[in-house]
């Protein structure tokens, strides 16, 4: 009997559905706006190819080291994480090169998104600025050091060193400090000293944005791609525009290697890359598009990214000075900053 | 009782053969990769898991915090304990199925719940702001303390079940005949109950710290990366860095924390007698 | 300490126990666009809301298939492994004891990683597998020691009364002690429903692309927005359990086997 009902109780457990079908791909992204992109890009490419999304969310650092946890047979088809955690990937030969042929809007994008990481490892599907979303009725803020300045102490938070937003706080801290951006050593230990004035490093913009709504935090530096998040809040949350400058970044597609899945994965990435979804995704305010085609109104644009000259404004952090130094610095981090 | 034991034998297998299959060969594997460095045995993992400040800092919090816990349980389990065995049984039963009911509802629940009440609009700091105890409100959530409330409630039930089926052996009249005899409150409590209820404290003690010691969401939402546990910091050596030796040291720590804090308080149940 | 102190103890201890479940109700009961309490005015859209959440579908219907498949596997291994442990003088009976309680020692989290590393990927298992599979494991210890006590209650000789009589020794058991055990039965399969249902460790590390747990999900929706949908989600599971919890109590008296 018990042999023949643990058969019974196991066949119900293959007869769940699984996900690996032909017709399904499955791909992992950032977890914020999860609902404007099912509208804006998941359903409309569902319609067009018959098939079905499986979507993983999360920050790009811990769905990096899952795609490695899963190499041997990968899980994810398809990618969008930071362009150095798509280095780092493309070194350890977990993800394959792009076969540009296949995406008909390759040509569209900003020079500067077609092949960021050498080897066409990845293109870029958006750029983003990096700023201070501050309570303006609380306080102001004009450079990068006002984040571990007096006003904000116990009020502010910072991203975390492994994600994506953390070096590029280093770097604008760096250059408010007077750094050359050749050492980040003492900007940590100054994060440090001000550790007990910092609520909580957080790890999404999503989580960011929860706790400002909450009121736990009222200054923190974050990606623009959030900032539709803080503009609907009853809130009154500005953008700052510091001394310094904003820093930017760009996020990147990949494919891993010998999923099996590609021919999807490339029509998936290309209409993400086409002029029409990425309008589409630029005007529902979630990401500034990558793809010079793309025109938007005055409004949408005044939230975003948007347009050649604002990009190279922005201070980038080049992707494999990040990979080089991130276990220095997560290691003073984890000395100093967290103790 | 029957004597074939191939009969028996076969009925008790399947059993243990899944457990030990399942559950006991892979946990087995998995501890032992924390001796293991560059395909030989050794305690490296170890040593580089405590030379690191934020380890250190983990484990004496995660420690810390447990015993806290299980302290603060065992007096508030007590004084509750003793007033629920002194209701009378209709009301006894009420009572208890009171304590008894959080056990059945969603931990990510429970700890939710804190949000709200912890948080800087939360209904602590609009009492503390108005009753003017503070000018601004202040910070409890990602604070040690937020997660120590968090866990209190969480286990406390577990104290308060194990000390009242302990307390319901001791004879009804055992303690008024003691106060009759001159005792006072306290002498009756460490002279009477808590040797008559050494038992319920150690299983209630064990299941507390234990729980406190391996509660996962609690840290993770009310204490975030400030406030790192072992738990959180396993999670996050895995999830974020890949490093399985580390994970595998945690587990082992873990584990062999919560079999000492048995071990101990048996001891010191025992050691009283 | 009688009278006004006891209760005040028993009052501020209940806050302290039950105050942040009323909490929750009333939070999902918010007018608001977040989390608040008092709520900004009530309204029930929250809890509607709960229900037109995709993930929040998907995770129940696992979620609810581990409890009830997972617990029915536990007492299907765990019933004759109680029996033969009451019934019979087995050789090692103290290491399979051991063996099959194992699962309560360790912590869960370190269960479902062990079970992602040299289960699901080596041995190429689905993590839908191995989340029954650990579920499971889980469930084991519980039911076999409910149903123990309950077989510890029963006397021996009444089955053996019925071998005597003519009974073949699976008739005894299915006609005899079964219908015995029903309720240690039934209070292993709640106890085990209940602990799978909201189990949050073992499922951490055992998820994927599309299946997770719902408290797992319920997480991941939090990190994504603090709206009081998860307070919604939240006290409904709690209704949910505690029916079950009561209808079981009316029923059976399951406390008496807990």
């Amino acid at each position: 009997m018990t042999k023949a009902s643990a058969a019974l109780a196991l066949a119900g457990v293959l007869a769940v559905p699984a996900q690996a079908d032909a017709d399904t791909l499955t791909i992992s992204v950032y977890a914020f706006a999860q609902d404007a992109y099912k509208q804006a890009l998941y359903d409309p490419f569902e319609d067009l190819c018959g098939c079905e999304i499986v979507v993983e969310t999360g920050n790009s650092i811990e769905r990096m080291a899952k795609i490695e946890a899963n190499a041997a047979d990968p899980v994810i088809d398809m990618a969008v994480i930071s362009s150095h955690d798509a280095l780092s990937l493309a070194r350890k030969g977990l993800i394959a090169p792009l076969d540009i042929a296949r995406l008909s809007n390759h040509a569209k994008l900003y020079p500067a998104a077609q092949d960021p990481l050498g080897d066409h490892m990845a293109v870029g599907y958006t750029f983003y600025a990096s700023s201070i979303v501050y309570r303006s009725d609380l306080v102001e803020i004009e450079s990068w050091a006002d984040l571990l300045g007096e006003d904000l102490a116990g009020n502010v938070s910072l991203p975390n060193i492994v994600g994506t937003q953390g070096p590029l706080t280093l770097m604008m801290l760096d250059k408010a400090m007077g750094g050359d951006k050749s050492d980040f050593a003492p900007v940590i230990s100054r994060i440090g000293e001000h550790a007990d004035d910092i609520v909580t490093f957080y790890s999404r913009s999503s989580e960011l944005a929860q706790l400002m709504n909450q009121e736990e935090v009222i200054a923190a530096p974050v990606g623009r791609f959030a900032w539709s998040r803080f503009k609907s809040s009853p809130l009154p949350f500005a953008w700052a525009d510091p001394a310094e400058g904003q820093a930017g970044g760009m996020n990147v597609m990949v494919v891993t290697k010998g999923n099996g899945n590609e021919d999807l994965a490339y029509r998936f990435m290309d209409y993400w890359l086409s002029t029409e979804a990425q309008t589409r995704i630029a005007e529902a305010l979630i990401d500034s598009p990558a793809n010079t085609e793309v025109v938007v109104s005055d409004d949408v644009a005044e939230n975003l990214t948007y347009g050649a000259d604002l990009i190279n404004s922005l201070n980038i952090l080049d992707p494999a000075v990040i990979i080089e130094h991130r276990d220095a610095w997560v290691e003073q981090w984890n000395t100093e900053v967290i103790r | 009782m029957f004597l074939n034991t191939r009969e028996g034998l076969a009925l008790a297998l399947p059993a243990a053969v899944f457990s030990f299959l399942l559950f006991l060969v892979p946990v087995g594997i998995l501890l032992s990769e924390a001796f293991r460095v560059d395909g030989g045995w050794s305690l490296g993992g170890y040593v580089e898991f405590f030379s690191k400040p934020l380890n250190q800092t983990v484990f004496f919090r995660t420690l810390k915090l447990g015993v806290l816990v299980t302290l603060t349980a065992a007096v508030i389990g007590y004084a509750a304990a003793i007033c629920i065995v002194n209701l009378g049984p209709t009301t006894r039963g009420r009572v208890f199925g009171l304590v008894v009911l959080p056990l059945m509802i969603s931990p990510v629940a429970r700890t939710y719940a804190w949000i709200v009440i912890l948080g800087r609009t939360g209904i602590v700091n609009d009492a503390i702001v108005g009753l003017g105890l503070s000018d601004t409100p202040i910070r409890l959530l990602f604070t040690e303390t937020a997660v120590f409330l968090g866990l209190l409630q969480l286990f406390l039930p577990l104290m308060i079940i194990s000390l009242v089926s302990a307390m319901e052996n001791i004879p009804k009249d055992l303690i008024p005949a003691a106060r009759v005899l001159g005792a006072n409150w306290l002498q009756v409590f460490f002279r009477v109950i808590l040797p008559l209820t050494r038992e319920g404290l150690v299983i209630g003690g064990t299941l507390v710290f234990t729980g406190a010691l391996t509660a996962y969401i609690t840290p993770a939402i009310l204490g975030g990366s400030k406030v790192l546990m072992l738990e959180t910091l396993l999670y996050q050596r895995v999830n974020v860095s890949n490093d399985f030796v580390s994970a595998s040291v945690i587990a082992m720590i873990l584990i062999v924390m919560s079999f000492s804090a048995n071990l101990l308080l048996r001891r010191i149940a025992t050691a009283r007698r | 300490m009688r009278g006004l102190t006891s209760w005040i103890i028993l009052g501020l201890t209940l806050t302290f126990l039950i105050g942040p479940f009323l909490i929750i109700i009333l939070a999902g009961a918010s007018g608001g666009p977040s989390l608040a309490f008092p709520p900004d005015g009530l309204s029930l859209k929250w809890y509607a809301k709960v229900f037109t959440v995709e993930s929040f579908r998907a995770s129940f219907l696992l979620s609810m298939f581990l409890a009830v498949f997972g617990t029915l596997a536990a007492l299907l291994l765990g019933i004759p492994a109680a029996y033969a442990l009451n019934r019979y003088k087995l050789p090692g009976d103290e290491t399979i004891r051991m063996i099959v309680a194992a699962p309560i020692i360790v912590p869960g989290i370190i269960v479902g990683l062990a079970l992602l590393r040299y289960l699901v990927v080596p041995l190429d298992f689905t993590v839908t597998v191995a989340l029954f599979l650990a579920h499971t494991a889980l469930v084991l210890p519980y039911a076999v020691r409910v149903v123990s006590a309950s077989l510890h209650n029963l006397r021996a000789d009444i089955e053996e009364a019925a071998v005597l009589l003519g009974c073949s020794r699976l008739g005894a058991f299915m006609r005899v002690v079964l219908p015995n055990i029903r309720g240690g039965v039934l209070a292993a399969f709640i106890l085990g429903f209940v602990t799978s249902f909201n189990q949050v460790p073992v499922s951490l590390f055992l998820s994927g692309p599309g299946v997770r747990t719902l408290p797992i999900d319920m997480l991941a929706y939090m990190e994504i927005t603090y709206d009081p949908s998860v307070a919604a989600l939240s006290a409904l599971l709690a209704f949910l359990s505690l029916a079950i919890v009561f209808a079981a109590e009316r029923l059976l008296g399951f406390s008496r086997y807990v």
